[in-house]
């Protein structure tokens, strides 16, 4: 499977390194020599130095034989015309646009139709705003991924000491708590991920991933120690285009929501655009400020500027003034493994966010949905068991599944399964599976052997 | 440097070395001749230190390739190659010392083709093959073609095809590493199934055949004959050696591209144009100073005169005649060819016709400066923009290739050996040509050299295969601190 990236950026660079580990082959498109340098010399993937909206450069490129282009370079505008040129090259080529730019984004119908046909444009804002009401959504949570529709999630819970079940081997979790339908997928301790078996034991501080239907989730997560009450009081802090978008998307679920902004022009302009949101001018470290406005009080309080290093210190400012929980957005990679270690919960990042909507979309197969999971160490995946697999019609604990895949759900019709290792896969049952890095590649040929026989 | 894990890697290289030997073995069998044994005995240790080195040095933490442990695999691997490459002939008695054994097998993974045999027709065949056959794999690179083969060093690959593979920059034909080698390895294949057919059909049997065409591809030099190609009088198979000498000393990313139908890649490559300039020019004055001098014909002339500057300028150093009683222009011509060597990405040495000629663009450009003080230049190659940090590196490159050049023959004239000989010497295993003039010319051999200056020119041998800065790194004790 050939896949072009245009854009050497955070985003492209991580795409582009977690696609070469599955074995795909890559190529990279970029005019910063520098970028492109660190590429090549991490990742193995062929570079070519151009812009990716020059035409001869996408042929260079070998756009011909690619199966999908992603165009996620800064600019809105090269990733149009790389994505246009290259429906003019090869339209067979599957694409893919990253756009933030709200005017561009007002004429998504037209230009994913004839006679352009991009795809899928993708907007990192969105993407993260979705990924942070989804958070707010379920309470305690501080991973949470929506399969089937939203009628199954995968919930990533950090134990703390409030659950009685501490230490317990997970086989005897469904005994002791008399839940059948809980099944823990992975397990995540000091930075690791586990594939778990029925031997390996929860302990505190594990940040555990879990899967469960949407009306059972409740009680599921009373058994980690998890309240279930949903947030009522959110305190923003940035008002910028994520800022807005977030304060926007919860205003329709009646939550009380109070917004700080330093600008006061852009306060103005939130303000008319924004109708239940207490808009505040101020700095969002001023102590007086968070005082005077109940910091205590508040379930949430996401710091969302433009400035990671500010949004880290703030969150942690507003976790010693007594807020609940935090919402950092951080968009440098490498500071994401300090987040649990200085006691932030979630992190927010629009770049994260547009890097699983895109994954979603490259992988192979009949994969309606996937989500990666902390550190990116693991996805779960969402398919169509396909009548050609090698996973349908045996007992699971008879398919030779990879090493580090587990299969964590089946959903037949309105049923939903928790599997043990007699269930058996039907032709047409949506599977839910976890799979570390290294085994995703060969899911996903599990999942679709013999389809080259069509 | 992570030592245990670079060591981790040259294990899985070694064993897969010890592997390799399987082919003298069987030609030894087939010719029920006294390497067989030997042979046997040197598999066996290879193949158990490659397996005890990986086992060893075996870690459960996820290591990540980084440059330093790139090059140290790279230059630990091929030391090892020639220490592990030297058991055959110091157990079948070829030799009497190590250092001479040790010389022979690094001179033949190196493509260098110097050779310290006095008598090769009495050499049993088993361990001519295998002579040869490093050639082969010295040629593409061992490397490469365990990163073609093996998906274990799949992981880092980069670093270590960057430090194996000739060339300033190194392209990459495919988006991943292991097809780019495997498709460096088909080409290098192809073109070597076609010389033997085409020797064989020259009337050469399969074993003279295939060390030639091992020793040819790789451009190394080897021959199964005391007289080298010299020792088969038909213009035939000449022509077919010169033919392949030239393949061989040409970009083999160009050979691809032309093999996928692309016919005209080779007139748009500046390199290429510049090699084959060269070379036409070359020939054409040798063989005009040749003419009358020392041939009477034109046509030997020109076949005579052709082949000893193709082989040496692609760094082969196949001998069909002494150039030592050429005229001293010819010489000169030949021994200026030392230096400049084949292009980059092939399978040839010297500095590499890529450098030189980006080195005098680059000095053109100084001179216009000096002429138009405010003109704003840029060095370019195809009509694509050259860096400056490549022209830094490639000026390094220069300055280090003649200062360990000059180095090295004070050391070896320092042993006792005369001027020219030292001097064409360290510029022959330098450039990984193999003969040179004087005490070592196509004539002679390295047999004379004493043993201090024997172990000197395989460092010189391994300098000039790796491109001097895999080799030299591991004298900087930065490079062992962790």
């Amino acid at each position: 499977m050939k896949i072009i990236i245009v854009g050497a950026g955070e985003v492209g660079f991580h795409i582009a390194s977690r696609l070469s580990l599955e074995n795909k082959d890559v190529v990279v498109i970029e005019t910063n020599a520098d970028a492109l340098r660190r590429i090549l010399e991490n990742l193995d993937v062929q570079t070519i130095e151009g812009c990716g909206s020059n035409p001869a450069i996408l042929e260079q490129a070998g756009i011909k034989e690619a199966d999908i282009l992603l165009a996620v370079t800064n600019s809105d505008e090269v990733n149009l015309v790389a994505s246009l040129f290259a429906n003019i090259l090869s339209s067979a080529t599957v694409k893919l646009a990253r756009i933030r730019g709200e005017e561009y984004l007002m004429y998504q119908d037209a230009l994913t139709q004839d006679p352009y046909r991009i795809d899928v444009m993708i907007n990192p804002e969105v993407e993260a705003v979705k990924t942070v009401v989804r958070l707010l959504q379920v309470p305690g949570a501080v991973d949470v991924g929506e399969f089937a529709d939203g009628r199954i999630k995968v919930i990533g819970v950090r134990l703390d000491a409030d659950c009685s079940f501490t230490g317990t081997k997970l086989v005897d979790l469904k005994k002791k708590t008399g839940n059948k339908k809980i099944l823990v997928a992975a397990i995540s301790r000091n930075e690791k991920l586990i594939i778990p078996s029925g031997d390996d034991k929860i302990l505190e501080g594990d940040l555990i991933y879990f899967v469960s239907e949407k009306k059972e989730l409740k009680g599921a997560l009373k058994i980690f120690g998890k309240r279930a009450e949903p947030f009522d009081r959110v305190l923003l802090v940035g008002g910028g285009n994520l800022g807005l978008r977030l304060a926007k998307a919860l205003e329709g679920l009646s939550i009380h929501i109070k917004l700080i902004e330093k600008n006061p022009d852009r306060c103005r302009e939130l303000a008319e655009h924004l109708d239940k949101v207490v808009v505040l001018q101020g700095d969002g470290s001023d102590q007086r400020l968070l005082q005077e406005e109940n910091i205590q009080d508040m379930d949430v309080v996401a710091t969302l500027t433009g400035d990671e290093e500010t949004n880290i210190l703030t969150s942690l400012l507003a976790k010693r003034m007594g807020a609940q929980k935090t919402v950092t957005r951080i968009s440098k990679f490498s500071y994401f493994p300090l987040v649990s270690a200085i006691g932030l919960e979630h992190i927010v990042s629009p770049r994260l966010a547009a890097i699983n909507t895109i994954l979603q979309y490259v992988r192979r197969g009949k994969v309606l949905s996937a989500m990666a999971l902390k550190g990116e160490e693991a996805e779960a995946l969402e398919a169509v068991a396909l009548e050609t697999s090698d996973i349908v019609g045996k007992p699971l604990q008879q398919i030779p599944f990879p090493k580090g895949a587990l299969v964590v759900a089946i959903i037949r019709g309105d049923e939903v399964i928790i599997p043990t290792g007699d269930s058996v896969i039907v032709p047409q049952d949506r599977i839910i599976i976890f799979a570390t890095r290294q085994a995703i590649s060969q899911v996903e040929k599990a999942l679709m052997v013999k389809l080259e026989y069509f | 440097m992570r030592l245990r894990y670079t060591l981790h890697l040259v294990g899985i290289l070694t064993f897969f070395l010890g592997l390799t030997m399987v082919f003298p073995l069987l030609f030894g069998l087939c010719y029920q001749d006294e390497s067989v044994m030997p042979l046997l005995k040197s598999m066996a240790v290879t193949l158990g230190s490659g397996l005890v080195l990986y086992l060893v040095f075996r870690s459960t933490r996820g290591e990540i390739m980084g440059h330093r442990e790139g090059m140290g695999v790279v230059a630990i691997g091929w030391t090892a190659a020639g220490f592990f490459g030297a058991l055959p002939y110091y157990w079948g008695g070829v030799f009497t010392t190590f250092a001479d054994a040790f010389f022979e097998s690094i001179s033949g993974f190196t493509t260098t083709g110097a050779s310290v045999l006095m008598n090769i027709e009495i050499i049993p065949r088993g361990f001519l093959f295998w002579r040869s056959l490093t050639h082969w794999l010295g040629g593409m690179g061992i490397i490469v073609l365990s990163l073609a083969i093996l998906p274990l060093l799949g992981v880092g690959g980069m670093q270590l095809y960057k430090a194996e593979v000739p060339g300033p920059v190194p392209d990459k034909l495919k988006p991943r590493i292991r097809d780019t080698a495997m498709v460096l390895w088909k080409v290098y294949l192809l073109f070597s199934a076609a010389e033997t057919l085409l020797l064989m059909l020259g009337g050469m049997d399969l074993f003279e055949a295939l060390c030639h065409t091992f020793g040819t591809m790789a451009t190394g030099g080897f021959s199964t004959r005391n007289a080298s190609i010299g020792s088969y009088h038909t213009p035939y198979i000449h022509t077919v050696v010169i033919l392949f000498m030239l393949f061989a000393g040409i970009n083999f990313s160009l050979h691809y591209q032309c093999l996928k139908g692309d016919l005209r890649v080779f007139w748009r490559n500046p390199e290429f144009r510049f090699f084959i300039g060269a070379v036409v020019i070359f020939v054409l004055a040798v063989s005009f100073n040749v003419y009358h001098t020392v041939y009477h014909t034109c046509s030997e002339a020109i076949r005579f005169g052709a082949f000893q500057v193709i082989s040496i300028i692609t760094t082969t150093g196949y001998a069909t005649a002494d150039f030592e009683k050429w005229p001293s222009l010819s010489q000169n011509i030949l021994l200026f060819c030392m230096f400049l060597g084949a292009s980059a990405g092939s399978t040839g040495g010297g500095m590499k016709c890529l450098r030189i000629m980006l080195l005098l663009k680059h000095s053109y450009k100084q001179l216009f400066c000096l002429i138009h003080p405010r003109a704003v230049t840029q060095v370019k190659l195809g009509g694509r923009p050259v860096s400056n940090e490549v022209l830094h590196s490639i000026w390094g490159y220069f300055m280090l290739y003649l200062g360990l050049f000059i180095l090295c023959s004070f050391f070896l004239a320092a042993t006792g050996v005369d001027v020219v000989t030292s001097f064409a010497a360290v510029a022959a295993t330098i450039g990984n040509i193999g003969p040179g003039l004087g005490m070592v010319g196509p004539t002679d051999n390295y047999v004379h050299i004493p043993v201090l200056g024997k172990w000197l020119l395989i460092l010189c041998m391994l300098l000039g295969r790796l491109e001097i800065y895999t080799v030299l790194v591991l004298f900087v004790p930065e490079f062992w601190r962790r």
